[in-house]
């Protein structure tokens, strides 16, 4: 039982992963990989192996572990290169810490307001909003995502509220009382123009910059 | 069974008392049978509008403390027939009366009158909620100002979640002459903004100070622009067709095709 914990198969999109210990001499670890044939055989047969981690192996010891795998499992090795251990890292920190900001902006968690949003009325969402309708003044969106109106903003928006400054906010027409982005606040000139375009604002050098969207 | 009207507008001071007199009065003049009631607890205008502040014996909180009876209560007009006042309170505030006994009360007398007006306060608080609690409609007062607009704006989102759907818009004391050079909000921004329809347009006139002051409707006077507006406004909550008048209409044929020409 002992022994087995130093080998484990490891199922990715694209085939098993084998992770290695590396402290145990390298018969071990054959001897470890037999212990498991007997529960695992059927379970792995046919399936690829496309690389290992955790321990640094040479030209011999693979072709062992390759001869072992094969036989013992009934599974195609395809490679036993380390895989990167970069993504893993990465992913683990992402669900290790929700406080970041917000990183649903391209795929993530949205809410739909239909309807005109009238004074007084407020949204607060940890996640992207769309609203089908107009946001009067007196109305805000307070989003930790993006903020896509599809009709006039008049009254305030926050997009990447908890600190995301890619968030961006699309309007119909972009006439905010006040547009926040992260930490970043702008109101509308005091005699602009009025638009008559679908408008984006996002943060380009550290300042809101509105573009004509489309 | 006639209809309770609630005369809202969120910001003070826009006319809804003077619309409330003056649709009251129009209504009577066509032959309806027509109750006004003053929700304004506490700072009570209605009946100085319509001329009756000395014949108060009873009012609103007294009817439904059940000190009176409510034929009791009411005040007939001194002009028109069909047109009775309640009365609010002056010497009592919001809190004297509650939402429940609104409804009570104004579903009593649509049951013996064609319509109840009622004049809601200004503000979003008890007030307010009170007034709202009985209707069937609800009318919105605004005035050519971004601060008034603000409030109505407030005011519709309140009525819409109080499920009092669709109000209609009365945009009072335009200038016709001041929008045209494009220093007053002009109409289709305000219905732009606010999103509901317009039930009427009421110019700025000098008419409806005096007649006030004096507690004679401007809907009584045949030359005061404000009163044949009111007038129209009177037959379209009535149901009626009405054109509107020239002034009105604030796009002319012109400004129309520009403004056409320029969405493209």
């Amino acid at each position: 039982m002992g022994q087995g914990r130093f080998v484990a198969f490891k199922g990715t999109k694209t085939g098993i992963v084998l992770q290695l210990d590396d402290q145990p001499a390298f018969n071990d670890l054959l001897g470890a990989l037999d212990d498991l044939k007997e529960q695992a055989k059927s379970f792995f047969k046919g399936a690829k192996v496309i690389g290992t981690e955790g321990r640094k192996l040479n030209i011999e010891e693979k072709r062992a572990l390759a001869r072992a795998v094969e036989a013992s499992f009934g599974m195609q090795v395809v490679s036993l290169e380390m895989v990167k251990p970069k993504p893993e890292p990465v992913k683990a920190e992402a669900k290790k810490e929700p406080e970041g900001p917000f990183q649903g902006l391209e795929e993530g968690i949205t809410k739909f307001v239909r309807g005109t949003m009238r004074s007084g009325r407020s949204v607060e969402f940890k996640g992207n909003v769309i609203v089908l309708g107009d946001v009067n003044p007196g109305a805000e969106i307070i989003a930790d995502g993006n903020i896509v109106i599809f009709g006039t903003l008049r009254g305030v928006a926050h997009a990447g509220a908890d600190g995301n400054d890619k968030a961006y906010v699309v309007a119909t027409r972009l006439l905010p009382t006040q547009l926040r982005i992260a930490s970043l606040i702008t109101r509308p000139p005091e005699d602009g123009p009025m638009p008559d375009h679908p408008e984006i604002a996002h943060i380009r050098e550290k300042h809101i910059m509105i573009e004509p969207y489309l | 069974m006639g209809q309770v009207v609630v005369i809202t507008s969120g910001k003070g001071g826009v006319g809804k008392t003077t619309t409330t007199a003056n649709i009251g009065a129009g209504l009577a003049k066509l032959g309806k049978s027509v109750v006004v009631i003053d929700a304004d607890i506490g700072l009570r205008n209605l009946d100085v509008v319509l001329g009756l502040e000395n014949r108060i014996v009873y009012d609103i909180v007294d009817v439904v403390g059940g000190v009176c009876r409510m034929k009791q209560a009411l005040i007939k007009d001194k002009r028109n027939e069909g047109l009775y006042l309640l009365p609010a309170a002056q010497t009592k505030d919001k809190d004297a009366v509650n939402p429940d006994q609104m409804k009570e009360l104004t579903g009593k007398l649509k049951e013996e009158y064609d319509f109840v007006l009622v004049d809601c306060p200004a503000g979003i608080e008890q007030g307010f909620k009170n007034a709202i609690a009985g209707a069937d409609r609800a009318v919105v007062v605004t005035t050519p100002e971004v601060s008034a607009v603000r409030d109505a704006d407030r005011i519709i989102g309140l009525l819409e979640a109080a499920e009092l759907n669709n109000p209609r818009l009365i945009v009072n004391r335009v200038r016709v002459e001041m929008v045209k050079r494009g220093e007053m909000m002009n109409i289709e921004d305000m219905k732009d903004i606010l999103a509901i329809d317009l039930i009427g347009v009421v110019p700025d006139d000098e008419h409806v100070v005096i007649s006030t002051n004096r507690g004679e409707p401007a809907v009584h006077n045949e030359e005061s622009m404000s009163g044949q507006a009111f007038m129209n406004i009177a037959r379209r909550i009535n149901g009626d067709d009405v054109p509107y008048l020239d002034l009105e209409l604030q796009d002319g044929f012109f400004e129309r095709l520009k403004k056409l020409f320029t969405f493209k």
